[in-house]
């Protein structure tokens, strides 16, 4: 396990350089200059040079690179805002503050949202799921599918501004979302966040309670939950023993998807619900042409979406002793 | 006042088709008035003048009804992007600041009436030796919000300070104006121990700038929230921007950038000081992140709870909202209006189209009413009558080409102009800023030509690279939208960047790359007037003068339409920045 875990990481660091050597060069070839942004109205050649120094960008792309990629172990200095300390992400062109600072302001928020939401679509998702699986056929199971199909259909964008009108502006039932600290003040935290978390319930726990009916359904087919059943195996140990464990790996695939997904930004949810997560903040990055914070983001999220991957492939291992790793 | 950000996000706000400004607020109105046939009425405008020592003196006049405690919250969908006040070059950034920053002169705002008075200083200022000196004397009692006094040697470190390699986003016009330079390589900044000569702390309470040529409204640059005071003490150079030390009536207590924003009351600021603030409130906190339709939602909703407290500087009316906003008679009374003090054009490549007969046939075949119906209707805004806006001192209505009789285009004219310059079938390539509403608009605009005889080709810029490509000289492009706001309501700040041929270059504000010898001499005669209400006369005639030679085509001033919470009084329109004015705000009981 453990040399795995080594692999895979020096795997993740090579992804996450070529990703961020690949990002870096798209980003800095789009022909919009950021320098012009930051000059003033009336920009003379001197002053934009003078901007151009204070951001970093009077030098060659790879220079650029180099840079950026070096600041990361030793820090960096700034003309315009001063030390950066490693690991440094750089300054972003939009607040004048370490780019790092921001991520690790805003990253409390998307993990509340992400993690809250997944308690509550694992649950509801799951739990419906097995119920479906083990009443197949019922009026139950047929309408945990159709409820699970009309949700899976819908979109974030479209039940979270209808959830917003009615719930929170017309009927005042659910409070504004609104970003919280759980540490300082758990009431608020929960209440900020109660109407996205069963919005994004909503919609995952359809795929959820899908997933794991099919699952469940197959493995309950399958030639070893046969035997157990024939040797007079309670129908309650088989259930939960061979077909809610065999099912188990598909559910952790999901999950880790999902979950490094929602972690690496979960734009539309926070963009909708004003939310100031990782996922506003790479929207609000593209609009106002904030390369620093965008390559952030997008290394971020990468490296999530990496971490999560490696984590399902160990929990594999642990749950299947079939898999081996070698 | 209004940076580049805030350009293009006139034009995005432009685009979904939803602006606008006038001098009436809740409780505004007034200012000069006219009227067309089809146009309809021009709608209110505001006018400045300068004021005397009197207008000067605080505290300023009480808001009928007006009593001073609670908090207010204010939603806004970006953070203000500086603090330090010497980089702040945004309306939305002077707005802020002038909760937490006082100048040497700032705007007194009276209804319609606006005034430029002496802030900080006694008046708003006395040139003498025909403009090339101006003396400025600091008022009794003006404090920072530690207690210490704010003195001449203040003003003249915020001044020099100006100059420094970090301050990069502020305005740059007295920076030039006392180097008469380049003024980066002429002046590095106080840091190092060098002062500049021709600014000097005559004593702790008179200040007195001199320079080489005259400037007759350098007192209107003194009110730009760049030149306020920064305090030498108390000067953090780079990490100002983070943590200013307050002049006005609130200092910052709290700040999550691009999130939260708590302001509390600078128990040193006296309001027998400040003929411009009122400052009721106790308390503001600032929420940030509120997009157009959400923020807009929470508006028309907010009759109960916190969100009848609840108020925005800019977050105006989302489009989509419009109509039902306009149609709802239940939220008149939480709903300001106003003109937009910005210039709208439609910039012809003067450098492509050298024949003035065709450009004439393009202002005559473009179709404002058009236009301004695809932007949403008469409500959305009015046609321009000139290239200055009518905010600015010294507008004369022209309507030189008979566009506000005629906005819907006179293709038959335009065909005889052009036959008449023998360029019939003229090629014309008309770009547009890519957006949803911006390509409605290019589709009613290549019909009209059509109509007239052109032959059309559209041409869609992306809107990241959109300010890049049409500041170039040499750019493939005939006809392009362009906005422009003065940076103090007078002439110099419009007319001179946008139309002096001798500025042409990449990145140059001479977006219509105009060259006219006589025009540019012109600008340097008004330039050297020494008495301002001359100067804006001038003006004036200069802008009926360039409209003649056909260099661009006015637009549309759009219309700004913004809503509050019911308990929220004295949320009055700023016709000079196009947001609502903090200074009056109150909480109704």
């Amino acid at each position: 396990m453990f040399r795995f875990l080594v692999r895979r990481m020096l795997g993740a660091g090579a992804i996450l350089l070529i990703i961020s050597a690949i990002t870096f060069c798209l980003f800095y070839a789009v022909p919009a200059d950021p320098a012009r942004s930051f000059c003033g109205k009336i920009c003379s050649p001197t002053d934009l040079e003078t901007v151009r120094t204070n951001l970093g960008m009077n030098e060659a792309l790879p220079l650029q690179y180099w840079h950026w990629f070096v600041a990361l172990f030793v820090g960096r200095t700034y003309p315009a805002w001063g030390d950066c300390a490693a690991p440094c992400l750089g300054y972003s062109f939009t607040n004048h503050e370490p780019v790092l600072a921001t991520i690790l302001d805003r990253f409390p928020t998307t993990i509340s949202l992400t993690l809250g939401a997944a308690v509550v679509f694992l649950v509801l998702g799951v739990g419906a799921g097995m119920l479906a699986a083990h009443k197949q056929g019922s009026l139950l199971d047929k309408s945990a599918s159709a409820i699970s199909l009309t949700f899976s259909s819908m979109q974030i964008y479209f039940i979270g501004t209808l959830a917003m009108y009615f719930l929170v502006r017309q009927t005042g039932l659910l409070p504004e979302p609104h970003d919280g600290s759980i540490t300082q003040d758990p009431a608020a935290w929960f209440s900020g966040l109660l109407l996205p978390w069963i919005v994004l319930a909503l919609i995952f726990t359809a795929n959820y309670t899908r997933m794991t009916r099919s699952s469940m359904i197959e493995q309950l087919s399958e030639d070893h939950v046969r035997t157990a059943r024939a040797k007079g195996m309670p129908g309650r140990t088989v259930f939960l023993r061979y077909a809610w464990r065999g099912s188990l790996g598909q559910i952790i695939t999901i999950l880790g998807i999902d979950l490094g997904s929602l972690l690496g930004g979960a734009i539309i949810t926070e963009t909708t619900f004003n939310l100031h997560g990782i996922g506003r903040l790479s929207i609000d990055a593209v609009v106002d042409n904030d390369l620093p914070m965008l390559m952030a983001v997008v290394v971020v999220a990468a490296g999530l979406i990496v971490l999560f991957n490696i984590i399902v492939d160990a929990a594999y291992a642990l749950i299947d002793p079939r898999i081996r790793l070698a | 006042m209004i940076s580049r950000k805030t350009l293009r996000a006139a034009a995005a706000v432009l685009t979904v088709g939803t602006l606008t400004l006038t001098a009436c607020s809740s409780g505004g109105g007034g200012g000069s008035k006219s009227s067309d046939a089809k146009g309809g009425k021009l709608s209110d405008q505001a006018q400045v003048s300068v004021g005397t020592a009197a207008d000067s003196q605080g505290p300023a006049k009480a808001v009928e009804g007006a009593k001073a405690g609670g908090t207010v919250k204010d939603i806004e969908r970006d953070d203000f992007e500086h603090l330090d006040p010497a980089q702040v070059y945004t309306n939305t950034g002077s707005n802020f600041s002038q909760l937490i920053t006082r100048g040497l002169t700032g705007y007194k705002q009276e209804g319609s009436k606006v005034t430029l008075v002496g802030d900080l200083a006694t008046d708003a200022g006395k040139p003498s030796d025909g403009g090339k000196t101006w003396t400025f004397t600091l008022k009794d009692g003006v404090k920072w919000e530690n207690g210490e006094a704010i003195t001449s040697a203040d003003v003249k470190h915020s001044i020099e300070r100006t100059f420094a390699p970090f301050i990069t986003q502020g305005a740059s016009y007295v920076q030039q104006w006392l180097t008469d330079q380049d003024y980066r390589k002429a002046y590095e900044g106080p840091y190092g121990g060098k002062h500049l000569d021709n600014v000097i702390a005559q004593d702790p309470k008179t200040i007195v700038f001199k320079f080489d040529k005259p400037h007759a409204d350098f007192n209107y640059a003194m009110a730009m929230t760049t030149y306020a005071v920064v305090s030498e003490k108390g000067d953090t150079k780079e990490e100002y921007d983070k943590k200013p030390l307050s002049s006005g009536p609130y200092k910052i207590v709290d700040r999550v950038t691009d999130k939260t924003l708590t302001l509390e009351r600078n128990t040193n600021w006296d309001a027998k000081t400040d003929p411009i603030r009122n400052a009721y409130p106790d308390k503001w906190n600032f929420e940030f992140g509120f997009q157009a339709i959400p923020a807009t939602d929470k508006l028309i909703a907010a009759d109960k709870g916190e969100d009848q407290t609840t108020m925005s500087f800019y977050a105006s009316t989302a489009g989509d909202r419009l109509q039902k906003v306009l149609g709802d008679a239940s939220l008149k009374d939480r709903l300001v209006k106003g003109n937009s003090p910005y210039a709208d054009y439609y910039w012809i490549n003067n450098k492509r189209i050298t024949n003035q007969k065709v450009r004439e046939a393009l202002i005559q075949a473009w179709p404002l009413q058009q236009i301004r119906q695809t932007e949403g209707g008469p409500d959305t805004g009015d046609y321009s009558r000139s290239l200055l806006n009518p905010t600015v001192a010294g507008f004369q209505e022209t309507d030189v080409w008979g566009k506000i009789a005629k906005p819907e285009g006179d293709p038959d004219k335009a065909k005889a102009l052009l036959k008449e310059a023998g360029a019939e079938n003229q090629k014309i390539v008309y770009a547009y800023n890519n957006t949803p509403k911006q390509q409605q608009i290019s589709v009613v605009i290549e019909s009209a030509l059509k109509k007239a005889g052109f032959d059309v080709v559209i041409k869609p810029i992306d809107t990241k690279t959109w300010y890049d490509e049409i500041s170039k000289v040499d750019k493939e492009i005939d006809v392009f939208w362009g906005g422009w706001g003065a940076d103090w309501p007078t002439g110099a700040t419009v007319l001179p960047v946008l139309f002096d041929g001798r500025t042409i270059a990449d990145g140059s504000q001479n977006y219509s790359n105009f060259n006219d010898p006589e025009i540019n001499a012109e600008i340097d005669r008004i330039m050297a007037l020494s008495d301002s209400a001359e100067q804006n006369k001038a003006w004036g005639a200069l802008d009926k003068k360039i409209l003649e030679k056909a260099p661009a085509i006015p637009g549309i001033t759009n219309k700004f339409y913004i809503l509050h919470g019911s308990k929220i009084g004295g949320a009055e329109y700023d016709p000079l920045g196009q947001i609502i004015s903090p200074n009056k705000v109150f909480l109704k009981p």
